[in-house]
């Protein structure tokens, strides 16, 4: 709609007569986008800490080898509905643990362009023990560079050195709960039994701080080749490879074509996580909701400010109607007042908006790995922000001018 | 015809709010151009409810309305605001000046809306008409900050900007005194004379009335001198 000049200035004086409710207009704009830009920062910053926190020890995709899944009547595939079968007491005699041939998936990850690292896993569970204590845990066989890609474990080595793993072949790094459990500092020994009852002494080379419980209790990391040797497997043995893409969110259609391509179970983290991905989902409604009912009662603050104007410029309404001006000149001269207030308080607004963004960036919040409460500042979010209040005051704009386009001039003149 | 300024014919109309009520009955006449006319009558008349229909605003009524040759009645509102904003010139007895404005934007209102001549020819006839009514020192001037006798001359002036052929007013002078009333009344009349624009203008001022070219007298909603 291309504003007539005439219409343009009327409008222009009605704001500027009146620069007190213009001001409160131009406010509950500002308002209302500032804090829809500052809820999705907010959000956002929570979902991309959260997830950062819980990729320290996931990846993106998992791929092992899932033990037989319903193995209870062995001849459902083979018989048809009519014939009973009886089992009793069945028992699986043999089934391949792990993934033997890792190479050959190895090989095939290396070819996918949406990966951007991949992990080789041995993990077995074993007891640790340090004279008369005995703790039941997880020991990692890891490559020690691809897993720091991965994971970014070795910024959470709090004592000792990460790299150190390829360097000692009796070295070991123990979460920090699990050390403590165990009296242990770094250059003591520690002996690691196996399920098969395999023993071997390791000295603690590191000790690994994420703050995640889970981690920091139970799990410690060798070189995935002395975890091969310490359970007598090939070299190719792995139980799980851990992957990472590009972008996490893409997890589940690429989990599909891999699990086409190997005879293994591929997992997204979504399957494994599905909380994590429900509380993310609901964080965005949440500050969905909570963003753009701000901005309908910003709508509503228009709405009420422009009927007010149309009310108290009735007359000058009927006056302008007499001389000439028709209904889409008046809807002209309001609409227009709404987008300017619109358009002032949007962009104010995404100033106010990255401001407390910024603000709200520096308080102080020292819980799990955070230091400070997180926003994540999206290009998105901002110009967002814009279109909706843009939208908001057009509508809240529209219907008192669509009331003044309608009024009876000789109602009002006549009194 | 050619010199029929305005036509009336059958004219009748209803207000149905609280209860029916035939407020002008077959109502019609011819007004010359150049005439200046009063239209007088009692309050409750009718005087005022006619004159909104011949301004083209009111359009609730049965019967037809032409004015300088051209049928006004059943046209769409759009239309009518087109017509009344070149052919139509009003003065109300409340000036309804646009407050923010200066006297002279507020002149040169109906003229941009009209959008035939450029902003600088615009603004020179709007000084021209200040001039005529003498208020070429308060050209610049905020309309509310203006006594009332100037800003109805401003509402004067701006009636004339697009050089309408006919000239309404609703109790021009029913807020003035005498002095502003005789200005008023005199200003009135030489636009009748000089330049032929045909002027209406409802009233219960006697002696206003008395000194116009013709009267048309209302009484219960029907015409009864002209």
């Amino acid at each position: 709609m291309i504003v007539n000049k005439t219409n343009y200035k009327i409008a222009n004086a009605h704001l500027t007569s009146r620069l007190k409710q213009t001001l409160v207009a131009i406010l509950s704009v500002t308002f209302g986008i500032s804090m829809y830009i500052f809820m999705n920062s907010f959000m956002t910053g929570v979902n991309d800490t959260q997830t950062g926190l819980a990729f320290s020890t996931l990846a993106h995709i998992r791929i092992y080898n899932d033990i037989p899944k319903d193995n209870t009547n062995l001849f459902a595939s083979r018989v048809d509905k009519n014939t009973l079968v009886n089992i009793r007491n069945p028992k699986v005699i043999q089934y391949t643990e792990g993934i033997k041939n890792s190479d050959k998936i190895l090989n095939l990850l290396d070819s996918v362009p949406e990966i951007s690292g991949v992990t080789p896993q041995l993990n077995i569970n074993v007891f640790f023990r340090n004279g008369a204590t005995k703790v039941n845990g997880m020991l990692s066989g890891i490559d020690v560079v691809n897993e720091d890609q991965l994971f970014g474990t070795a910024q959470y080595v709090v004592e000792g050195d990460w790299m150190d793993l390829n360097r000692r072949s009796d070295g070991i790094l123990l979460g920090s709960g699990l050390a403590k459990k165990l009296s242990l500092h770094l250059n003591d020994n520690v002996v690691v039994t196996t399920e098969e009852g395999i023993t071997k002494n390791y000295k603690v080379i590191g000790i690994v701080e994420t703050t995640l419980a889970s981690v920091d209790n139970a799990k410690a990391y060798i070189r995935i080749g002395f975890a091969r040797q310490l359970i007598s497997k090939n070299m190719g043995y792995v139980t799980d490879i851990q992957v990472n893409l590009k972008d996490y969110n893409k997890t589940v259609e690429l989990s599909e074509r891999l699990g086409k391509m190997t005879p293994y179970k591929v997992e997204p983290w979504q399957e494994a996580n599905g909380q994590l991905e429900a509380a993310n989902k609901l964080r965005n409604i949440i500050a969905v909701a909570v963003s753009l009912t701000i901005l309908i009662v910003a709508g509503f603050g228009i709405y009420n400010i422009m009927n007010m104007t149309v009310n108290e410029k009735i007359r000058e309404i009927a006056i302008l109607k007499a001389m000439g001006f028709d209904g889409k000149d008046i809807i002209q001269i309001f609409l227009t007042q709404s987008v300017i207030i619109g358009i002032l308080g949007g962009v104010v607004g995404i100033i106010l908006g990255y401001l407390v963004s910024l603000l709200v960036n520096h308080i102080p919040f020292k819980i799990a790995s955070l230091e400070t409460l997180p926003i994540t500042y999206r290009t998105k979010d901002y110009i967002m922000a814009f279109v909706f209040g843009l939208i908001t005051t057009f509508v809240a704009g529209y219907l008192p001018s669509r009331k003044a386009s309608q009024v009876d001039p000789v109602e009002i003149i006549r009194g | 015809m050619e010199n029929l300024a305005l036509s009336v014919k059958e004219l009748n109309k209803y207000f149905y709010d609280p209860q029916t009520f035939h407020v002008l009955k077959d109502i019609s006449f011819d007004i010359k151009k150049g005439e200046f006319l009063a239209l007088t009558g009692k309050s409750g008349s009718g005087k005022s409810t006619l004159l909104y229909i011949l301004s083209t605003m009111d359009t609730a009524y049965e019967g037809s309305l032409t004015i300088n040759g051209t049928t006004l009645t059943g046209k769409a509102q759009n239309e009518l605001a087109a017509f009344r904003n070149e052919h139509i010139g009003f003065v109300f007895q409340f000036h309804y000046l646009l407050p923010e404005f200066s006297a002279l934007d507020n002149v040169m209102l109906p003229a941009l809306k009209l959008e035939k001549k450029t902003m600088e020819e615009i603004e020179e006839k709007a000084m021209a008409n200040l001039k005529l009514l003498g208020l070429e020192d308060q050209a610049l001037k905020p309309a509310n900050k203006l006594s009332g006798g100037q800003q109805q001359r401003v509402a004067i002036a701006r009636a004339l900007i697009n050089e309408p052929t006919i000239i309404m007013g609703d109790e021009p002078t029913g807020n003035l005194d005498s002095k502003n009333t005789q200005i008023v009344f005199d200003i009135f009349r030489e636009l009748a004379v000089e330049r032929g624009q045909t002027i209406i203008a409802v009233t219960h001022d006697d002696d206003f009335a008395a000194n116009c070219d013709r009267v048309l007298e209302l009484m219960d909603g029907k015409l009864i001198h002209q």
